[in-house]
């Protein structure tokens, strides 16, 4: 069974006069261990796609399926719950509550999700070890680099083993020595725990990591290349 | 990690600015509490002034004697009436009072003056008249006496500033001569010594002797021992005429009655009235004077009395000055709302500041799984925090002076005493002792610090979180 299933779905916006298909019916899915990645020029509707997959919005025509759910039978709260329990989030900054060390950003959803102490802590240690920040247990954001925040944030998405983890342009405002490091350990959780990522991206460097390159243009894909 | 663990840490992700929101509650409740305590302790202290040397918490009249009071207006009172009323439970004493208006003379002096025709023994129990007795006045004789002992020109100028003055304390008679404890020892004899006042109060058993104010004796010139005549209208256009001796003079705060005050027993104020078994009030003074249980035994009484005869509360008989109070009180409580409006905004300002400081953040949060509820929750608890933080110091802060000021109260000396004491006030401003008005500061910081909540709260969820995450 697909993780996700995107069933012909569109979106548009209305918030000027003229109306903006963000999202042009769009049909796809994607599998359990997929390592994909939506390319597209700017304003193409990546952001769109992932927030809808997300269930960060919903889209105004079409069905979108996470896990044999449709997310649109569910009530708000339901969804923020849904969220809690079904998907990892990278955002591409802002990702980190500042004023919590790097171990209580990773136990965060944990926390949410009431998990024993002892647990917690050992699944956060587990993590912080394999994105390489073993030693950095007690750092807040502000005394890590961009790119250690990020590698954070993947901690966090995939503490509590979701179906799959969103990264909208994770890499957009890292170097590229952190981009690579960040990659490599999202390409090993990949291999290794066989979590789902479906990023977006600009860059040609996470392209070239992709097993999947999804394109997108006006809303619409014009080219799906799985190359493994 | 607890919703209240997150909530304390994220208070001090912008240390200053919680600071600052902190800071402004604290000054708001420091200066309402300080400023409330000095107001309602000197309305207390003005209340106490006049009610205990004078109207006591409630009285036995006759129905038409307040308004016109005259002694035509008088009742009868008997034993049984009296010791029925002893036996309320809240009620401590019964003092009866034939009170009424005449004309003084001394030598070549005349003034009218109010005659109150007192029950001493019982009277001293409830307005504790014999404590007012001067016992130093700074005559001119003593002033010489003491000038010519090795006094300091300070001393010599503290005396005629003083002259005249009289004291039924050593208090009073240190604070005006500035008397600290190291020079007590070499003034505070010679005043002692020749300041010194021969006084007595009465028995009841006197039958031609008064005790009168110290300004009514001022300005009648009679002293001690001296005779002042009593002229007017007994009871229903009767004659009245005595002559009496001065037996004692006393001291009494509120000027306006010090200058007209003339004591003597009952009995011979009825004689001289031709009132026999008359009074014109009957004092009735409680265990407890909290206003619930004013109005409680006020009730009681006056199911126990019959017509003519009701019951006044203080509030009544003291209608003028409970008014004058509700408008200083008034005035009083706007300056506290217009101070607490001010702080409400220094608080709302922080409220939107943070809000949209934090927008990504909300953003995220609820992105990743965190229930706007709890976030609400969370950021409810800031802002409580903080809100709490100042009311605490505020109260914290205010409680040494507002102790201190309870029981070592301010005095003013000099030019401002005197005025104080034009008005009938006691010159001094004691502060009021934490009561229902701390709650009151707390209830309004809760109040203000609940519509912060509402306010945050309706934004979050309100908040949508993409457009959240994009600003
Ligand atoms: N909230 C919104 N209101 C109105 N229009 C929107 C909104 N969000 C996105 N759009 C429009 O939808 C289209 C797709 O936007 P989207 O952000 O998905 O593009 P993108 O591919 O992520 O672009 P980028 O590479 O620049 O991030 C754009 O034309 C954008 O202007
Ligand atoms: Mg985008």
């Amino acid at each position: 069974m697909a993780v996700v299933e995107i069933n012909n779905v569109f979106k548009s916006y209305h918030d000027t006069e003229v109306e903006v298909k963000a999202i042009n019916g769009v049909t796809l899915s994607f599998e359990k261990g997929d390592f994909a990645v939506i390319v597209g020029p700017s304003g193409s509707g990546k952001t769109t796609l992932l927030n809808l997959v997300g269930g960060l919005d919903q889209p105004t025509g079409g069905e979108i399926l996470i896990a044999g759910h449709r997310l649109s039978e569910l009530k708000p709260s339901e969804l923020i719950d849904f969220r809690m329990d079904h998907v990892g989030f990278v955002f591409q900054s802002y990702n980190l509550i500042p004023v919590l060390t790097a171990a209580e950003n990773v136990g965060f959803i944990m926390n949410l999700q009431k998990w024993p102490k002892e647990k917690r802590m050992t699944r956060t240690n587990e993590l912080l070890t394999s994105v390489g920040l073993a030693d950095r247990h007690k750092s807040r954001p502000s005394q890590l680099s961009g790119g250690q925040q990020q590698r954070i944030a993947v901690a966090r998405a995939l503490a509590t083993h979701p179906e799959f983890i969103l990264a909208d342009e994770p890499t957009a405002n890292l170097d590229s020595k952190s981009a690579e490091s960040l990659l490599d350990i999202m390409e090993k959780l990949n291999h290794e725990e066989g979590m789902t990522f479906i990023f977006s991206t600009h860059d040609v460097r996470v392209m070239k990591r992709a097993h999947r390159v999804i394109t997108l243009e006006d809303g619409k894909i014009v080219s799906d290349d799985v190359r493994k | 990690m607890k919703d209240y663990q997150l909530a304390w840490k994220n208070i001090w992700r912008n240390k200053r600015r919680t600071l600052i929101t902190a800071a402004s509650v604290f000054f708001a409740v420091f200066f309402a509490l300080v400023m409330r305590s000095f107001q309602l302790g000197a309305y207390d202290r003005l209340f106490k002034n006049v009610i205990e040397s004078y109207s006591g918490y409630l009285q036995l009249q006759h129905i038409d004697y307040f308004d016109d009071p005259n002694l035509d207006n008088s009742f009868e009172i008997n034993q049984a009436l009296i010791d029925q009323i002893r036996k309320d439970p809240n009620v401590t004493d019964i003092v009866t009072r034939l009170e009424s208006f005449a004309l003084a003379a001394a030598g070549s002096h005349t003034q009218g003056v109010l005659v109150l025709g007192i029950d001493p023994p019982g009277e001293n129990k409830v307005m504790n008249i014999r404590n007012k007795l001067v016992k130093y006045k700074i005559t001119p004789d003593a002033i010489e006496k003491i000038k010519n002992e090795q006094v300091s020109d300070h001393t010599k100028k503290l005396l005629d500033l003083f002259k005249g003055e009289a004291y039924s304390g050593e208090t009073r008679l240190m604070i005006d001569f500035g008397i600290s404890d190291s020079d007590s020892a070499e003034i505070l004899p010679l005043i002692r010594r020749y300041a010194s006042f021969n006084n007595a109060f009465l028995t009841g058993k006197e039958t031609n002797d008064v005790v009168i104010g110290d300004g009514l004796s001022e300005y009648l010139k009679a002293n001690v021992g001296d005779t002042i005549v009593l002229m007017g209208q007994g009871y229903h256009g009767t004659t009245a005429a005595g002559r009496y001796k001065v037996k004692g003079i006393v001291k009494l705060s509120a000027p306006d009655i010090d200058n007209i005050i003339v004591y003597l027993p009952i009995e011979s104020a009825r004689e001289l009235y031709a009132a026999p078994a008359m009074a014109t009030s009957a004092v009735i003074s409680l265990k407890s004077n909290d206003d619930d249980d004013i109005l409680q035994t006020g009730n009681r009484l006056k199911n126990m009395v019959s017509d003519p005869m009701t019951i006044k509360t203080w509030q009544e008989l003291n209608a003028l000055m409970v008014n004058q109070m509700e408008a200083d009180n008034r005035s009083g409580m706007i300056m506290i709302g217009v101070l607490y409006m001010v702080i409400a905004f220094g608080v709302f300002g922080t409220v939107l500041m943070m809000m949209a400081e934090r927008r990504r953040e909300f953003g995220m949060l609820v992105s990743i799984g965190m229930q706007k509820t709890k976030l609400a929750k969370v950021v409810s608890l800031e802002m409580l925090f903080i809100g709490l933080l100042g009311v605490a110091a505020g109260v914290a802060g205010s409680l040494p002076i507002v102790f201190y000021g309870h029981f070592h109260p301010l005095r003013f000396t000099g030019e401002f005493a005197r005025m104080y004491e034009d008005y009938g006030f006691e010159p001094v401003m004691p502060t009021m002792l934490p009561d229902t008005f701390y709650l009151w500061q707390i209830v309004v910081v809760l109040i203000i610090l609940v519509i912060a909540i509402i306010f945050s709260s309706r934004k979050i969820f309100r908040m949508n979180v993409i457009n959240a995450m994009r600003a």
